[in-house]
C-alpha cells in the first residue's frame, strides 16, 4: 500500500525528516508516536503534498506509484486522506456543498458518475449518526465556529464519506475530551477494513486504547527509532519520551527484538 | 499668427449642448439647464487633483461623444438581456439611454411615467429634487452634464401605504452607432408607508462602446421602504456612471444590493440623508474585476437625525490589472445622538498587478454613537486552498470555491432567496479565469 524509503524533508530549509522508512500493508493500522518536534506532522503533510515541505531525498511509493510526483488533489483522488490536526475554517462554504463537491471530484477522477444532492444525502445520513453530527452542522460553513470536538468529528466524517484507501490521522485526539475521543475512535474503527490502511499520528497513548494498532513506531529526530506491536505504546506511556531521548531506544529495541 | 487651438472636450460638449437649443419642459428647467451648461463648461471634467476622483481616471469618458437628443437612437435595434425576474414582472426598458415605449401598466396606487408626463403630475417634488443637485465644481461636472441634458427620465410614484412590488429596469446599449454618453434621470417618490423593490439590470450588446450617466433620486416618506438591487454585467467596452441620492424621513428604510460583474469603467456614487429619527440606510455591494476593468464605489451617509442606522458592506475580487476604489463616508451631525454606523470593506487580490484603494471616512459630532469600520485587502488563504485540495478538489476549483464564498456574504443579503441564488451564480461565472497558483497549467488526464 505505502512504502517510504529513506525520506528526507526540510521545512523552510530546516531538516525535519532525516531518513525515515515505513511500510504499511493493506488493512493495517499503524501508530506513529513521538515527542513534539520529532517530525510527526511533517510526515502527514509530506504525504498529503503540502507546499513548503521539500523532499530532499528518498521516495514514497503508494500503490506502485511515485506519490511525490502527484498534486495534492491527485493524491486525494488516488485514495489518500489527511485528517488535519487543525482543520481549517472556511467561511461562506457550506459543509454539505463542499463535501459533495469533493466526493464528486474524486468520483469523476475514477470515472464514476457524480452524485446529485438527493443521492448524496442518502449516502451521508447513516454516517452522520455514527459520529453524532447534527444536521445543523452540515448546513454551516466548513468548520466555522465549530468546537474542537466538532472539528475532529467532521474530519472523521469526511473520511467516512470519501472512503480513502489510506488515511492519516494527524493528532486527531488532541483537544478532545473522553466522550468525544470515544466517538471519534468508534468512527475510525468502523472504517477499518482489509482494503483500508490507517496511520494514526499521536503524542499520547490514550487514543490507542480505543484504536488498537497493528504496529507502533516511535519517531524521534526525523527517523523511526523503534517499531513494535501495541505494547510498545504502553511502554512509551510508562517511561515517557525523555527516557527515550536519553538512550532508552537501545534498550527498547533490544526488548522488542527479543 | 494662427491663434486658434483645437477645441477642448469640454468646449465641444458644451457647444453641442447649447446647439441642442431649448428642450421640452417648464421655464425654470430650461434656465437650470442653461446654468448647468455654464457650470460644466467653466469647471471642466474632474482630474487627479479632484479629491473625490483621485483614483478614478476620466480618460474613459473623454473617448465618448457628446450626448444626443431626441429618440432617434435606434431603440428597436438593441438586444435586451434576459430579465432577472419573471418576464411578467413590471419592467421598463432603456435602450441607448432612451426610455422604450410603451411603459408597463402600473399596479393600483403606483404611477410609472416618462419624465415629461411626470413633470406635469409631480412638478413641485421634481423641481425640488432637480434643484437640489449640486452643479458646481469639477467633482460635480457629470451631475451638471446630466442636468444640462435633462430630457430622458422616468418618474415612479407610490402612494401612501401601497406596496408596489417589484419594478425592473433593464439598461441596454447597442453595439453599433456613435459612442455617445447618454444621460438619464430616475425619480422614485415613495409616500408614507409605501414600499417598492427597484431592480436595475445593466447589460449591453457585446461590443457596445457607449457611456451612461445616470442619476437616481429617491424620496422616502415616513416609514417608507425602498429596496434597490443592481446587477451590472456590461461589456468591458462600456462606461457607466451612476449617482444615487436618497432623502429619508423618520422610520424609512433604504437597502442597496449592488453587483458589478462587468463594465470597463464604472463608478457609483451614493448619498443618503437621514433626516428623520430611526431611518436606516444599508449599502451592500460586491464587484468582480479582471483585465483592466475599474469599479469605484463612493458612499456618503449623512446622519442628521437621532437614532438612525447606516451600514456599508462592500466586497471586491480583483484579478488581472484591474483596479477598485471604495470610499465610504459617514457624517454624524451634532444632535444625531444614538446613531449607529457600520462599515466594512474587504477585498481579495487575485493578481500581483491588481490594485485596490479603500478609504473610510467617519466624522462624528454627536454623542452615544456606535461606530465600527474595517477595511482589508488580502489574498486567498493558502491553508484553506490546501485543505480543499486534500479532499480532491483541483487547485482552480478550490480557489473558485473560496472566492465565490467571499462574495456570497453580499448575495446572501438579497432577501428573495431565488434571486439571491441566481445572482450568486452570475457572480460565480464572472470570476476571473486564470486564477493564480495554477501556474503549472492544465494537467494531462491520467
Amino acid at each position: 500500500m505505502l512504502e517510504i524509503r529513506n525520506l528526507h524533508a526540510t521545512v523552510g530549509g530546516k531538516p525535519i525528516l532525516k531518513g525515515l522508512d515505513l511500510k504499511v500493508d493493506p488493512g493495517e493500522v499503524h501508530a506513529i508516536m513521538g515527542p513534539n518536534g520529532a517530525g510527526k506532522s511533517t510526515l502527514g503533510n509530506v504525504i498529503a503534498g503540502r507546499e513548503g515541505y521539500e523532499v530532499t531525498a528518498g521516495e514514497v511509493i503508494y500503490n506502485g506509484k511515485d506519490l511525490l510526483e502527484l498534486e495534492p488533489e491527485e493524491r486525494a483522488c488516488e485514495g489518500i486522506f489527511l485528517a488535519f490536526q487543525y482543520p481549517v475554517e472556511i467561511p461562506g462554504v457550506n459543509n454539505t456543498y463542499f463535501l459533495r463537491a469533493a466526493l464528486n471530484a474524486q468520483r469523476k477522477y475514477r470515472g464514476e458518475p457524480e452524485l446529485d444532492s438527493m443521492q448524496f444525502l442518502k449516502l451521508v445520513r447513516a454516517k452522520l449518526e455514527i459520529l453524532h453530527i447534527s444536521d445543523d452542522l452540515m448546513h454551516r460553513a466548513v468548520n466555522e465556529g465549530f468546537s474542537g470536538g466538532e472539528k475532529k468529528r467532521n474530519e472523521i466524517f469526511q473520511m467516512a464519506v470519501l472512503e480513502p484507501r489510506l488515511a492519516i490521522l494527524d493528532e486527531t485526539d488532541s483537544g478532545l475530551d473522553i466522550d468525544a475521543l470515544r466517538i471519534v475512535a468508534e468512527g475510525v474503527n468502523r472504517q477499518r477494513s482489509e482494503k483500508r490502511s490507517i496511520i494514526v499520528v499521536t503524542h499520547y497513548q490514550r487514543l490507542l486504547d480505543y484504536i488498537v494498532p497493528d504496529r507502533v513506531h516511535v519517531l524521534a529526530d526525523g527517523k523511526i527509532a523503534a517499531s513494535g506491536g501495541a505494547e510498545l505504546a504502553l511502554k512509551l506511556e510508562e517511561q515517557g519520551y525523555t527516557w527515550l531521548e536519553q538512550g532508552g531506544i537501545q534498550a527498547l529495541d533490544m526488548e522488542i527484538r527479543a | 499668427m494662427n491663434t486658434s487651438s483645437p477645441m477642448t472636450l469640454v468646449d465641444r460638449w458644451s457647444e453641442s449642448l447649447r446647439a441642442a437649443g431649448p428642450l421640452p419642459g417648464p421655464g425654470w428647467l430650461q434656465r437650470l439647464r442653461e446654468r448647468a451648461v455654464s457650470e460644466f463648461s467653466e469647471s471642466g471634467l474632474p482630474n487627479r487633483k479632484t479629491e473625490s476622483w483621485k483614483y478614478t481616471p476620466v480618460r474613459a469618458f473623454e473617448k465618448l461623444e457628446p450626448p444626443a437628443f431626441g429618440s432617434d437612437r435606434g431603440v428597436q435595434a438593441v438586444v435586451r438581456p434576459q430579465a432577472l425576474l419573471d418576464a411578467d414582472c413590471t419592467m421598463v426598458d432603456i435602450a441607448n439611454g432612451v426610455l422604450a415605449a410603451p411603459l408597463p401598466e402600473a399596479p393600483n396606487g403606483v404611477s410609472i411615467l416618462a419624465l415629461a408626463e411626470g413633470m406635469q403630475r409631480y412638478e413641485i417634488q421634481l423641481k425640488r429634487l432637480i434643484e437640489k443637485v449640486d452643479l458646481e465644481g469639477s467633482s460635480n461636472a457629470f451631475a451638471a452634464l446630466n442636468t444640462a441634458c435633462l430630457e430622458q427620465g422616468l418618474v415612479v410614484h407610490v402612494s401612501e401605504n401601497v406596496h408596489a412590488g417589484a419594478l425592473l429596469m433593464r439598461w441596454a446599449s447597442s453595439a453599433g452607432g456613435a459612442s455617445q454618453f447618454q444621460s438619464f434621470r430616475v425619480f422614485l417618490l415613495l409616500e408614507a408607508g409605501a414600499q417598492l423593490d427597484f431592480l436595475e439590470q445593466y447589460q449591453s450588446e457585446e461590443t457596445a462602446e457607449k457611456g451612461l450617466n445616470v442619476i437616481i433620486q429617491a424620496e422616502l416618506g415616513h416609514g417608507a421602504a425602498l429596496g434597490h438591487i443592481r446587477v451590472q454585467s456590461e461589456p468591458e467596452s462600456m462606461t457607466l456612471l451612476t449617482s444615487t441620492s436618497i432623502g429619508q424621513t423618520a422610520d424609512s428604510r433604504y437597502s442597496y444590493r449592488g453587483f458589478d460583474l462587468g463594465g470597463g469603467m464604472v463608478r457609483h456614487e451614493f448619498e443618503a440623508e437621514l433626516n428623520g429619527p430611526r431611518a436606516f440606510a444599508d449599502f451592500s455591494g460586491a464587484f468582480v474585476l479582471d483585465n483592466k476593468r475599474h469599479v469605484d464605489n463612493h458612499v456618503s451617509v449623512d446622519h442628521a437625525s437621532p437614532d438612525c442606522r447606516s451600514e456599508q458592506f462592500f466586497r471586491g475580487v480583483l484579478g488581472g490589472r484591474s483596479r477598485g476604489v471604495f470610499n465610504g463616508r459617514a457624517l454624524i451631525r451634532t444632535g444625531a445622538d444614538g446613531s449607529s454606523v457600520r462599515q466594512s470593506n474587504a477585498n481579495l487580490l487575485l493578481s500581483e498587478l491588481a490594485e485596490m484603494d479603500t478609504k473610510p471616512e467617519l466624522e462624528i459630532y454627536a454623542d452615544e454613537v456606535e461606530a465600527s469600520h474595517g477595511a482589508t485587502v488580502g489574498r486567498l488563504d493558502e491553508d484553506a486552498v490546501f485543505y480543499l485540495r486534500t479532499r480532491g478538489l483541483g487547485d482552480d476549483q478550490a480557489r473558485r470555491m473560496l472566492t465565490s464564498a467571499f462574495c456570497r456574504a453580499v448575495t446572501e443579503r438579497i432577501e428573495d432567496r431565488a434571486l439571491a441564488a441566481k445572482v450568486a451564480e452570475m457572480v460565480d461565472s464572472a470570476m476571473p479565469g486564470g486564477l493564480p497558483g495554477n501556474s503549472a497549467g492544465p494537467k494531462a488526464e491520467s
